[in-house]
């Protein structure tokens, strides 16, 4: 036990490249977000003033919740948020049952049509995520693809509205995370123990019944981790709601955007972006939280 | 084949599960060959054979795993062989015991109980009811993690007696033990399959644990059941090369027939001098090619001439493998063939009295009387 613990250089290093990363890459950025989040906007450049100055000899701290109030003060934002949160959720359920099907029928194949299957999966991501949802514009808008299909068909005679309405950032978050929520679920579906569901049946469960009480609860973790990773990003999504969104798609992300660039209101941009990721941080914790305990229950995973 | 010396209790008992020419065809290759078996109730019948020969196959036919390609599998006489495995009133014990990982001891037993939409009252008098056959009362709470090897098969066990199946199937019940432990589950899970009387079919590979625990054994190869009978008769009594030659070790005597009458036989082995004798008549042409296995421990190692002129022969020890309760002796014949001898040590061997005893390289005969060569046509 004591060797185990001992100090060793090469293990230190190890483990504190992670850290050093997080550091520099996460936690020095935030600091600096939080930082600007509590100044005041200014024509100058850097275009916000400083917390610490020295003013007639006198040195003073100027912690400045304008930024916040004003966060609290006008609803755009509130309703921003909850918008956000809102498309974030339910892009996250099409996700779900969307990719669990996909995922377990994957899972269920033979080993060589599975392969293909998870590469068909992955593929698109190989192309920019812009170009991507360029190409949604392209078959969403009147006269794209899509409706000139649909009237060629003579299903509808007027095209369908769907480019620039909360319908099209749904297709847009849907068909780009989809990815996300497939391949944690396929992995843990994958790694599932089938004679766990021949003893279900042996003991007199229909196959629906050991879906819901056998394998259902055993991809927990696959299907939480899944929706962590389409709901997180989601949140913040700016690209999406911008190309293929209208004005009834608000979302933080273009809340934020506009805050930054157009407004060149650097300390209230920086507000927004603190408050989204304190909205974050509670699934990331209960996230965590069930990783912890999925680990504990699987000692040897 | 072996209705006439089955021992006289099964003449009494009643068929409980008939197997009628199950056949299971896995893209053109038969893994179960037109197999017939009839289990009686009550005994522990086990399914021994090499791995593939088909033994696990039928085991899963049984459980509505798989479903046979011909023949019928009729359980108190109904036929459930084209039933899903959740309409069949058995329950399987698997290799793996397959336990609920995300379910608690008590959780996994009540399983099969809450699916019978059994009151909940009752489905916990019964958990507490098999924990207590398997004594494993403390552990209810316990998730299946937690459990050492041998106390998982306890509740996998537990399990697959809560729902009281007809028939109880355990695939390689001693696969994942170690040796001591398996030696004493294997009583254990016998006594406990005892006082419940259920019946029983097990598949397993190796044949100790077959005899230890089996009423009757079927001896699978290639997906054919080549011998049913008690593991005496199994072993005493095999009725081909394969049978004889898998279950434990054998001496196998190629030969013809010389002379065939009422109460005695001779054949003339290519590998021995003298004639093989044996002590009862056989239905047989003369010339006819046939072998005659003698087990090793039936054989007698001596470095005098034996009185007898026939069952005998002379060579060399070449190898001893010395096993703590016997020896196995490897004598070269002049032939070439090698006879393996056993050889209890019933005295204790020590290395001082090293020159009385066979040893290597020593010139040694070996005998065995005309009551134990078994003649084998196939």
């Amino acid at each position: 036990m004591a060797r185990l613990t001992s100090w060793r250089p090469g293990r230190s290093l190890v483990i504190a490249v992670p850290y050093v990363w997080l550091l520099f890459f996460f936690l020095a950025p935030f600091a600096i977000v939080l930082k600007i989040s509590f100044a005041e906007s200014q024509l100058a450049q850097p275009p916000f003033t400083n917390l610490v100055a020295v003013v007639d000899d006198v040195l003073t701290f100027s912690l400045n919740l304008f930024n916040y109030i004003d966060l609290y003060e006008y609803d755009l934002y509130l309703r921003g948020y909850l918008n956000s949160v809102k498309i974030a959720f339910f892009s996250t359920l099409f996700c779900l049952l969307l990719g669990y099907p996909m995922a377990y029928i994957i899972a269920r194949m033979p080993t060589h049509s599975r392969n293909i299957c998870l590469m068909l999966v992955i593929l698109p991501s190989w192309t920019s995520f812009l170009i991507r949802i360029y190409a949604w514009m392209g078959i969403l808008k009147s006269n794209g693809l899509l409706n000139n299909f649909l009237q060629y068909l003579g299903v509808i005679e007027q095209p369908l509205e769907i480019m620039h309405t909360s319908v099209a950032v749904y297709i847009g978050i849907v068909y780009a995370y989809l990815p996300f929520m497939i391949l944690p679920i396929y992995a843990n579906l994958v790694k599932l123990d089938y004679s766990l569901l021949e003893a279900a049946a042996d003991l007199g469960a229909q196959p629906w019944k050991s879906f819901v009480r056998i394998t259902l609860p055993l991809s927990l973790s696959g299907i939480i981790a899944g929706s962590m990773l389409v709901f997180i990003p989601a949140v913040g999504e700016f690209v999406i709601p911008e190309l293929l969104g209208g004005p009834d798609s608000l979302m933080i992300g273009k809340l934020l955007w506009a805050e930054f660039f157009n407004a060149r209101n650097w300390p209230g941009a920086s507000a927004v972006a603190v408050v989204m990721l304190l909205l974050l941080v509670l699934p990331i914790t209960l996230f965590h939280r069930y990783q912890a305990r999925d680990l504990e229950l699987k000692p040897d995973a | 084949m072996s209705s006439s010396v089955s021992s006289t209790s099964n003449s009494v008992r009643k068929v409980q599960l008939q197997i009628n020419g199950v056949s299971k065809d896995f893209d053109g290759v038969l893994a179960v060959d037109n197999v017939s078996l009839d289990i009686y109730q009550g005994e522990i019948f086990a399914l021994l054979g090499a791995s593939g020969c088909g033994k696990t196959t039928l085991l899963r036919l049984l459980a509505g795993f798989e479903v046979p390609s011909a023949g019928s599998i009729l359980l108190d006489g109904e036929d459930l062989s084209r039933r899903p495995p959740y309409q069949r009133p058995m329950n399987m014990m698997f290799q793996s015991y397959a336990l609920f990982p995300h379910m608690t001891v008590e959780k996994n037993i009540a399983f099969g109980l809450k699916q019978d939409k059994m009151p909940k009252a009752r489905i916990a008098d019964k958990v507490a009811e098999v924990l207590e056959l398997v004594q494993m009362n403390g552990y209810a709470h316990r998730k299946p993690h937690q459990l050492s090897g041998g106390q998982q098969q306890r509740v996998a066990l537990a399990r697959s007696l809560a729902k009281s199946p007809k028939l109880l199937l355990l695939d390689e019940p001693m696969g994942a033990l170690d040796k001591k432990l398996r030696t004493r589950m294997q009583l254990e899970i016998v006594n406990i399959l005892e006082e419940v009387g259920v019946t029983c079919v097990m598949v397993t590979h190796d044949q100790e644990e077959a005899m230890t625990m089996a009423d009757r054994v079927g001896v699978m190869n290639n997906g054919v059941l080549s011998q049913v009978g008690t593991p005496m008769e199994v072993y005493e009594q095999p009725n081909s090369r394969m049978t004889a030659e898998f279950i434990g070790s054998v001496n196998m005597f190629e030969g013809t027939l010389k002379a065939d009458a009422v109460d005695c036989a001779e054949i003339q082995a290519d590998a021995l001098d003298c004639n093989l004798y044996i002590g009862h008549g056989i239905t047989g042409t003369e010339g006819m090619e046939l072998a005659v296995a003698v087990r090793p421990e039936k054989i007698n190692v001596s470095r005098e001439p034996p009185s007898q002129q026939y069952n005998m022969a002379r060579g060399v020890v070449e190898d001893i493998a010395y096993l703590g309760s016997h020896s196995i002796y490897h004598i070269r014949l002049r032939s070439g063939m090698i006879i393996m001898a056993s050889v209890g040590n019933i005295n204790r061997q020590l290395a001082s009295d090293k020159d009385q005893r066979i040893t290597w390289e020593d010139e040694v005969y070996v005998s065995w009387s005309d009551t134990c060569g078994v003649v084998l046509y196939s």
